[in-house]
C-alpha cells in the first residue's frame, strides 16, 4: 500500500499528458486508486504488480498486471464483495467502486497465469452540432475513399443528424472522437463521394474479437440511390477487411434492408433501455473465407438447440456433448465482466472454472442488478469444453441463448442474454 | 519452464499477419458437411490429371529412390525448359510450386522500406509473401477486371522493387496482349523488375497473347513464373519454376533453397514437357466444352459471369459467395468463394468434366431457391 501514491501519481501525469480532461481525470486516479488497493490487498499483496498507461487518444487505458494463484482467483470476480446490500458494505468494495467511475472495466486471463485487469476512461468531446447540415443533392458517379478528419467528422454528424437510433453506439454523438478513434487505428470509416466531395453515405467497422469485425452502417443520405451506395459502401468495407485477420463481419445494430441478402441473420437480440422498454434488433453475419468447420461443445441442454442453428446457419461443426461424470470440481471460478455503463450494458465472459459455478453466477448477477445494469450478456466459447458446464447454469439462472457468432472465440461464441422478464 | 516473449521476438508484421488456413483433406470436409462425394471445383485442378508419361513416372517411381537426394537445382528439367524456349538453363529456377518463386523474388529485391504492386483482385500470394515479409504491398484496382496498366505504372515510385502482373489474370481470365505488355515494358523500362505469371498461359488460345519468355531477351528486367499445376496437372507434386534474365536469375539464386522439388516432381515435369499425346489439346477441349456449358446455363439463370482465358470462370451471386460455399458442399460441391479476391459475392468455378459441372448447376438452382 506504500506504492500507492506512486501509482496514482503515474496515472495521473500520464493521463494528464495524453489529454484527458480534470474531471475524468479525478475519476480515473480515483479508480486506479482503488483497483490498486484492493489488488494490494485482496489478490496480489507482496507481489509485482505493473501499471501501464495507455494514449487510446480518445480514451486513456490504465492496466494492471499481475500474476495469480488459484487461492486469490475468485477475488478478481467484479461481483466478489457483494454479499451484502447495504450501501456501507459497498464502500469497501474496490473493483465494484472502480466499475462506477469509469467508462469500462476489463479483466482478461494471458498467458503463465497472468491477469490484466483494465479501465478506460473516456474524453469528453463535444457533440455533433445540433443545427441540421443541408441535405445533400448528389450528382453523377459516386467514388468511394477514405476520408480525412473533417469527411469523418462530417459523416458521424450526418449520422447523428439522421434518423434516432437507441441503439447507435454512443460513439456517434461525437464526431472528433470518432476521427481520433480512426487516427488511432481503433476503427475504419469509408465514404461514398460524388465529384463535388457530397458525401452520400458512410459505414464505420472494427475489429470486435481478433477475428471479427463489427460493421456499423452502411449508413446512406442519399435516399434516392440508396441500394446503389450502400452496396458500394459494403464491397468497399468488404474489400478492406477481406485480407486482414477477419474470419467474418457482424452487425449487431441493424443493417439496411438493401444490404440484408449479403448477410446471414444471426438472430435476435432485446436491448432494455432505462426507462425499461425493450427494442429487438436483428443480429446479421457474413463470412470472408471458405468455412473451415471446427468442433463445438455443448451440455446435453443445448445439443438441439445448436444442432437446429449450425443446420439453419448452414455451418459445418462436430457437435460434442460434455457430460458430468462426477469428477472432482475444485477452486472458485472467474469470470471476465466487461461494463459498459453508458449503454446500460455488461458482459460476461468464463476465464477459469470452479465449483461454485451457480453461485458465482448469481452473484454477477445479483450486482449487476443492483448497478441498474439493464443488459446482461454471457458469451461462452463452444471451442472450450469447460464452458458447457455453464450452460445448464446460465439457463437455470434465467439466460437463454440469443445468438452464435461464428469464430468469435476459440470456436464460437454463444452469446446468452438473460431474461429481465424473470425474477 | 519459460515461454518466449512472442511480442518481442517476432516482427509486427509477422504478428499481424493471418495465415492462410487450407481446406481440410476431401475426406473431413466430406464428414464435416455430410456428403458422400465431393466435386473440386475450387482450385483451377485438371480434372483429366497429367499427361500418361507423367503417370507412367508416378507410377514406376522406384521406392528405393525415396532415399535418395534429388538434383538440387532441377538439373535435367530446367535443361529440358531451357531447350523448349531457346534459353540457357541457368536462366531457370525450379522451385517446390510457383509460390516459393514468388518467396524467392521477393527476398532477392526487396529490403525494408521497399515496395511492391499488383492488383487488388488477383493471386493473393504476392500481396501476402510481401506483407509478411515487411514490405508494403501497393494493390492497384484492377479496370474492367483487367490489370490496370497507368494506375500501376502511376503508383511506382523510388522504393517500388517489383510490379506483379497475372496474365491471364486469375480470377478474371483478362489478359495483356503483346502490345501492351511491350509498351508497359517500355514504360517501366528496366527500373524496377517486372514478374508475370504465367501460370495459366497454356490455356489461352488467342493470338495475341505474348510468350513472356521470348521477351526476356528484350527486357532482361522481366521474370516469368510458370507452373505444372495447372494444364499439367501436377499440383499434388508441387513443382514451379521461373525464367529471367542470366545476371537476374544469378541474383534471385542466392535467395533460392536447393534441394526443395522432390525427384519425382523433377521427372514427371520432365515426362509433361515430353508429351507428344495431346495432353494439352485435349484439355483444351475439355474446358472450351465446358465454358460454353456453363454460360448457357448461367445465361439462362440469368447469372452475370466474368469469363475470359483459363479453366475458370466467375459467377455473381444474388448473395453471400461465403454461404453460397457451405450450401454447395453440403450437395457435394466445392468452388471457391471469392470474398478473399476482393469479389464478395463472386464464386470461381473451375471448368471440368460435364458431370462434374452438371452437378454444379443443379445444386446452384437448388440452393438459389
Amino acid at each position: 500500500m506504500s506504492f500507492l501514491p506512486v501509482a496514482t501519481h503515474c496515472v495521473e501525469t500520464a493521463a494528464g499528458v495524453f489529454g484527458l480532461g480534470r474531471e475524468e481525470l479525478l475519476k480515473l486516479i480515483l479508480a486506479t486508486e482503488e483497483i490498486f488497493s484492493y489488488l494490494s490487498s485482496n489478490v496480489c499483496r507482496g507481489e509485482i504488480l505493473d501499471i501501464r498507461c495507455v494514449n487510446g487518444l480518445s480514451y486513456v487505458r490504465v492496466e494492471f498486471r499481475f500474476s495469480v494463484s488459484a487461492l486469490d482467483m475468485g477475488a478478481l470476480n467484479i461481483a466478489a464483495s457483494v454479499p451484502c446490500a447495504s450501501e456501507d458494505d459497498m464502500a469497501e468494495m474496490g473493483l465494484a467502486i472502480a466499475s462506477r467511475t469509469i467508462d469500462r472495466l476489463n479483466i482478461i486471463a494471458e498467458r503463465q497465469n497472468r491477469i490484466c485487469l483494465s479501465i478506460e476512461k473516456d474524453k469528453d468531446y463535444p457533440p455533433a452540432p445540433e443545427t441540421s447540415i443541408a441535405p445533400i443533392d448528389v450528382t453523377g458517379a459516386l467514388t468511394v475513399e477514405t476520408p480525412d478528419t473533417e469527411g469523418v467528422k462530417r459523416y458521424v454528424t450526418r449520422v447523428t443528424q439522421g434518423p434516432h437510433d437507441p441503439l447507435r453506439p454512443p460513439f456517434f454523438h461525437y464526431p472528433g472522437k470518432v476521427a481520433d478513434m480512426v487516427t488511432a487505428g481503433d476503427c475504419q470509416v469509408v465514404t461514398a463521394v460524388d465529384a463535388k466531395g457530397e458525401c452520400a453515405g458512410g459505414v464505420l467497422f472494427r475489429f470486435l474479437t481478433a477475428r471479427i469485425v463489427e460493421v456499423f452502417g452502411p449508413h446512406v443520405f442519399y435516399q434516392v440511390r440508396e441500394g446503389e451506395i450502400a452496396a458500394m459502401l459494403l464491397d468497399a468495407c468488404i474489400a478492406r477487411t477481406a485480407r486482414t485477420k477477419a474470419i467474418g463481419l457482424v452487425n449487431l445494430t441493424g443493417l439496411p434492408p438493401s444490404s440484408q441478402s449479403q448477410f446471414e441473420l444471426l438472430g435476435l437480440m432485446n436491448h432494455y433501455r432505462q426507462d425499461g422498454e425493450s427494442i429487438a434488433r436483428q443480429a446479421f453475419y457474413r463470412l470472408l473465407h471458405e468455412d473451415p468447420g471446427c468442433l463445438v461443445f455443448t451440455d446435453e441442454c443445448l445439443k438441439d438447440y445448436l444442432q437446429r442453428e449450425y443446420g439453419r446457419l448452414f455451418l459445418a461443426r462436430e457437435i460434442r456433448e460434455v457430460r458430468d461424470q462426477g469428477e472432482m470440481k475444485a477452486g472458485v471460478s472467474i469470470f471476465s465482466a466487461e461494463v459498459r455503463r453508458e449503454r446500460s450494458m455488461a458482459s460476461l465472459r468464463p476465464l477459469w472454472p470452479g465449483a461454485d459455478l451457480d453461485a458465482n453466477v448469481k452473484r454477477h448477477l445479483r450486482f449487476l442488478k443492483e448497478e441498474a445494469i439493464n443488459n446482461i450478456f454471457f458469451a461462452l466459447d463452444l471451442g472450450v469444453s469447460w464452458h458447457a458446464s455453464l450452460m445448464t447454469v446460465l439457463i437455470t439462472n434465467h439466460f437463454r441463448p440469443a445468438l452464435i457468432i461464428p469464430f468469435a472465440g476459440q470456436a464460437d461464441l454463444l452469446i446468452f442474454q438473460y431474461d429481465r422478464t424473470e425474477p | 519452464m519459460i515461454e518466449p516473449n512472442l511480442d518481442l521476438l517476432v516482427p509486427a508484421y509477422v504478428r499481424e499477419f493471418e495465415p492462410y488456413i487450407p481446406s481440410k483433406p476431401d475426406p473431413e470436409l466430406q464428414k464435416l458437411y455430410g456428403c458422400d462425394h465431393l466435386y473440386r471445383l475450387n482450385n483451377n485442378e485438371n480434372p483429366l490429371g497429367p499427361p500418361p508419361g507423367a503417370q507412367e513416372v508416378i507410377r514406376r517411381f522406384p521406392p528405393p529412390r525415396g532415399a535418395v537426394y534429388p538434383s538440387g537445382d532441377s538439373y535435367y528439367l530446367r535443361r529440358e525448359i531451357a531447350a523448349c524456349h531457346g534459353i540457357d538453363p541457368d536462366q531457370i529456377l525450379v522451385g517446390n510450386g510457383a509460390n516459393e518463386v514468388i518467396a524467392f523474388v521477393i527476398k532477392a529485391f526487396c529490403g525494408q522500406g521497399d515496395n511492391i504492386i499488383t492488383a487488388d483482385k488477383t493471386f493473393a500470394v504476392y500481396e501476402w509473401v510481401a506483407v509478411f515479409s515487411g514490405i508494403e504491398a501497393r494493390v492497384i484496382p484492377l479496370k474492367e477486371e483487367r490489370f490496370d496498366d497507368r494506375a500501376m505504372l502511376h503508383s511506382i515510385d523510388a522504393a517500388t522493387k517489383v510490379i506483379f502482373l497475372c496474365n491471364p489474370n486469375n480470377p478474371t481470365g483478362t489478359y495483356w496482349s503483346r502490345d501492351t505488355l511491350r509498351d508497359f515494358l517500355d514504360a517501366v523500362g528496366g527500373r524496377q523488375i517486372v514478374v508475370i505469371d504465367e501460370a495459366y498461359c497454356e490455356f489461352v488460345e488467342a493470338d495475341d497473347y505474348p510468350d513472356g519468355i521470348a521477351l526476356i531477351n528484350d527486357y532482361p528486367n522481366l521474370i516469368v513464373f510458370r507452373t505444372f499445376s495447372k494444364m499439367y496437372g501436377i499440383a499434388g507434386l508441387r513443382i514451379g519454376y521461373l525464367a529471367g534474365d542470366l545476371k537476374v536469375v544469378d541474383m534471385i539464386r542466392r535467395t533460392c533453397v536447393v534441394y526443395s522439388v522432390n525427384g519425382i516432381a523433377q521427372e514427371a515435369a520432365l515426362a509433361c514437357l515430353r508429351d507428344e499425346t495431346g495432353h494439352i489439346r485435349r484439355t483444351r477441349q475439355l474446358i472450351r466444352e465446358g465454358k460454353a456449358f456453363l454460360c448457357a446455363e448461367m445465361a439462362a439463370m440469368g447469372m452475370p459471369i466474368i469469363v475470359g482465358e483459363g479453366n475458370y470462370l466467375i459467377v455473381k451471386l444474388p448473395g453471400s459467395d461465403t454461404l453460397a460455399y457451405r450450401k454447395l458442399m453440403h450437395e457435394g460441391i466445392m468452388i471457391r468463394p471469392m470474398t478473399g479476391f476482393r469479389y464478395p459475392n463472386h464464386i470461381r468455378v473451375t471448368l471440368a468434366r460435364m458431370e462434374a459441372l452438371e452437378a454444379f448447376v443443379a445444386a446452384l438452382k437448388k440452393i438459389l431457391v
